[in-house]
């Protein structure tokens, strides 16, 4: 995992390369020609670039001709990089085009008796949106996709993006072009991942195309190893390029996570059964396999649960009848799964423990261990061990442990909580309903009725909701079902914009060819960061229904700001200066329209909205994004 | 002021606020009268963000319509709690009703926006008459 780990192992040290590239000198990495002698012999300390020269900038603008001496492979190294992300079932590649990975682009698309699928390229108009979209794709199916992103300038875009995905423990491979011909000097660099690196796992800069394969394949095994985060391979643009010969592929090594012990899992089942009244709380899982083998271990026990589902991807069934507020707390065994309990609890390892890691001479200083340490830092009773892995050891534990008895016993616990959690369901709702009327006919429309009017129209369809709602009021939690480990993302995990969007376009990536649509409820200053990817929704036909919750405003910082005009005293009627969006009001149905996405609005009479909502839903069931321009209260 | 000052002023507002409310929740109110203009009121709840928290029809975060809390017991009374939380400066920001200072909203324009907020009704449907809403209580209850 670490650069010692990886020295230690004789494998393709960062570190290690940055220090042989600094020894061997400029005479092999620099370039030659002026812009190698700006950088090798810097007048006064700084080195100085060299503006493009016009062949440089004539490629640029795709304008370059090939040149008089160019080599055919016939098996080119990138055909194999295409083969080992096949091998990793990576679905696809989201890349924003760049002038450092050619050759790996144009293996994707031509590359195997059936080209551009798996991966499949997904053209990004901006690297964060990329990356947003591997976050989101995510989130969604446990599992990594890949960005495809340009050395230096895209990475830099880019950059944003992955801060938020390591925030959000997504995996993720973050595949780097680098111009290692220096074609445009400000487009490179010899340490071209120093940039993300204090918010990526891992990072790999190659020097061969066998190794390059490798650590292809050990960064994806970073990536889904918990804790979960994007990881790196940088590629330089000749190892794309060179003939692979007879190079094999080697074989790749599944990751070894770590579980709790046979003899622990013996002790938890133990507690589980003889308690009267057990009780599991399950937080957030890896990947779809965890919230199931939950489900399993707690029908199997009878165990009443609290679940995250309503904040966070892959937890356990909202609606589950062993789920809610209905049955007796009074509990004498809990474990918790990915969450803290009283007797058990079974936390993985979270990013706290990759503090250790590089971190120094990075700029920002660094990932910082978390403010509030305590939730972060196993327990008195936690194992730390993942909780995913660990349940197929406890489920067993627990049918060795099974006798009829018991099941009696189980099947009268599982009766009661599920008549308790039910009926509490329909009290809590029919309470919740009456908040959620009020202001039912307003114009602009109030942003529950939003989520009311979408409730009944997906009932019976497999859903999912991206994007965050903490601005727009969270009423999907009450008023619909999360009873898929995708049902809802949770918030922007770096409480950073510009996420719901891309994410969203992520989610219905994967939504595309599994009969599931997205619901994106979006914010319009979150849409204003990467508008482009409404164009990535209408090019690859994803099922993604956009509802602008336009409330013309970043609404958070103008109360920010008016609260502290009340500090001082002064100019509470200027608080809207750079807090809002108006003069001129952004019309969102011209701009998806202009990105090629049916749209309709602005609305702003409410009973023009179910209808309006309804239509929307019937183009993304026919694989047509729709965007619909709301225009809301504030909150 | 000291930051602690601070801090302990605002504890000490928000038990006397929080005393003032609970007297005279679940009372019937008796309102005041009104001297201002709703109609400037209206732009004036525009331009000094009220709509933010209030909702532009007085639905929001904090409900304004069909309001019991006592703020809106007379304009007196409304006054007191706009100019309550003078240099209540947080560590953190914060999406707290904001002090509203009279060197920046004056006695009548205040009054103004009491006027406008007192036009306001939320007089939404039944649920069971709401159709999205009565769907989404039958599947519960049939669940």
């Amino acid at each position: 995992m670490t650069k010692k780990s990886e020295q230690e192992k004789g494998g393709i040290s960062r570190r290690a390369f940055i220090g042989s590239s600094a020894a061997a000198g400029a005479a092999t990495i620099l370039p030659k020609g002026p812009a190698a002698a700006a950088q090798a012999a810097p007048s006064g300390g700084t080195p100085v670039s060299l503006p493009p020269t016009p062949q440089q900038m004539a490629r640029e603008v795709g304008d370059a001709r090939p040149p008089t001496t160019f080599r055919a492979a016939q098996r080119p190294g990138s055909d194999l990089i295409v083969q080992v992300l096949r091998d990793l079932e990576i679905e696809f590649v989201a890349s924003n085009p760049g002038s450092s990975f050619e050759g790996l682009q144009e293996s994707i698309i031509n590359y195997g008796e059936i080209p551009n699928v798996m991966p499949e390229f997904i053209s990004a108009l901006h690297e964060e949106s990329a990356v947003d979209m591997a976050h989101g794709y995510a989130k969604s199916e446990g599992k990594p996709i890949c960005a495809l992103i340009q050395g230096t300038i895209g990475l830099q875009h880019a950059s944003m993006a992955i801060y938020q995905a390591y925030h959000g423990l997504a995996p993720m491979v973050i595949l780097v072009g680098r111009d290692d011909k220096h074609f445009l000097q400000a487009h490179t660099a010899d340490d071209v991942a120093g940039v993300v690196r204090s918010f990526t796992k891992w990072d790999a800069h190659p020097q061969t195309l066998e190794e390059a394969l490798v650590a292809i394949q050990e960064a994806y095994r970073q990536a889904i190893t918990p804790p979960c985060a994007p990881t790196v391979v940088i590629l330089d643009t000749e190892v794309q390029k060179e003939e692979a010969g007879d190079l094999e592929i080697p074989p790749y090594r599944p990751p070894v996570i770590p579980t709790i012990t046979a003899a622990q899992a013996d002790e938890i089942a133990s507690g589980l059964l003889a308690a009267k009244n057990p009780h599991i709380a399950v937080g957030r899982m890896r990947t779809p396999a965890g919230p199931k083998k939950a489900v399993e271990l707690a029908e199997l026990t009878g165990a009443s649960v609290t679940t995250s589902a309503t904040r966070m991807p892959m937890s356990f069934p909202q609606t589950h009848p062993l789920t809610g507020k209905g049955a007796d707390s009074a509990h004498d065994y809990v474990l918790g799964l990915e969450t803290s309990g009283a007797q058990a609890s079974l936390n993985g390892p979270h990013l706290r423990t990759l503090d250790g890691r590089d971190l120094t001479g990075i700029n920002f200083g660094g990932i910082r261990p978390p403010v509030r340490p305590s939730q972060n830092v196993p327990g008195e009773n936690d194992l730390v061990a993942d909780a995913e892995a660990s349940l197929p050891l406890l489920v067993d534990a627990v049918k060795r442990r099974m006798n009829e008895s018991k099941r009696e016993t189980v099947s009268q616990r599982t009766v009661q909580h599920g008549k308790a959690n039910r009926d509490a369901r329909v009290v809590a709702l029919r309470k919740a309903l009456e908040k959620k009327r009020e202001g039912w006919d307003a114009s602009p429309i109030s942003l529950a009725r939003i989520y009311a009017e979408l409730a009944p129209m997906i009932k019976d369809l497999d859903w999912c909701l991206p994007s965050p709602t903490i601005f727009s009021g969270r009423h999907h939690e009450e008023l619909w079902d999360h009873d898929k480990p995708y049902s809802h993302f949770g918030g922007h995990p770096a409480a950073a914009l510009g996420f719901g969007i891309g994410a969203s376009t992520g989610a219905a990536l994967a939504a595309r060819d599994r009969n599931r649509i997205v619901i994106n409820i979006q914010t319009d200053g979150d849409l204003n960061y990467t508008p482009g990817s409404l164009w990535t929704a209408a090019h690859h036909k994803l099922p993604m229904l956009t509802v602008m919750h336009n409330n013309r405003a970043w609404h958070m910082e103008l109360m920010y700001v008016q609260y502290m005009t009340g500090v001082r005293g002064r100019g509470h009627d200027r608080a809207h200066i750079g807090t809002t969006l108006r003069d001129p009001f952004i019309d969102y149905a011209k701009m998806a329209e202009g990105y090629g996405m049916k749209s309709e609005g602005p609305i702003k009479d409410p009973n023009k909205l179910a209808a309006a909502l309804a239509r929307g839903i019937e183009s993304v069931k026919n694989g047509e994004p729709y965007l619909i321009d709301v225009i809301t209260q504030p909150r | 002021m000291t930051i602690m000052t601070k801090f302990f002023n605002r504890i000490t507002m928000l038990v006397a606020g929080s005393v003032f409310i609970m007297g005279t929740v679940g009372a019937q109110v008796a309102f005041g009268p009104v001297t201002g203009d709703a109609k400037k009121g209206m732009q004036l709840y525009y331009d000094y963000g009220c709509y933010g928290c209030h909702g532009y029809n007085g639905i929001g975060r904090q409900n304004l319509a069909n309001d019991v809390s006592g703020i809106m017991f007379n304009e007196t009374v409304f006054l007191t709690y706009l100019r309550a939380r003078e240099d209540q400066n947080p560590l953190f920001p914060t999406q707290s009703m904001p002090n509203y200072a009279a060197a920046s909203l004056s006695d009548n324009d205040a009054k103004n926006i009491y006027a406008y907020i007192r036009t306001f009704r939320d007089e939404p449907p039944e649920v069971e008459d709401i159709p999205a809403l009565k769907a989404i209580l039958d599947a519960a209850e049939n669940n």
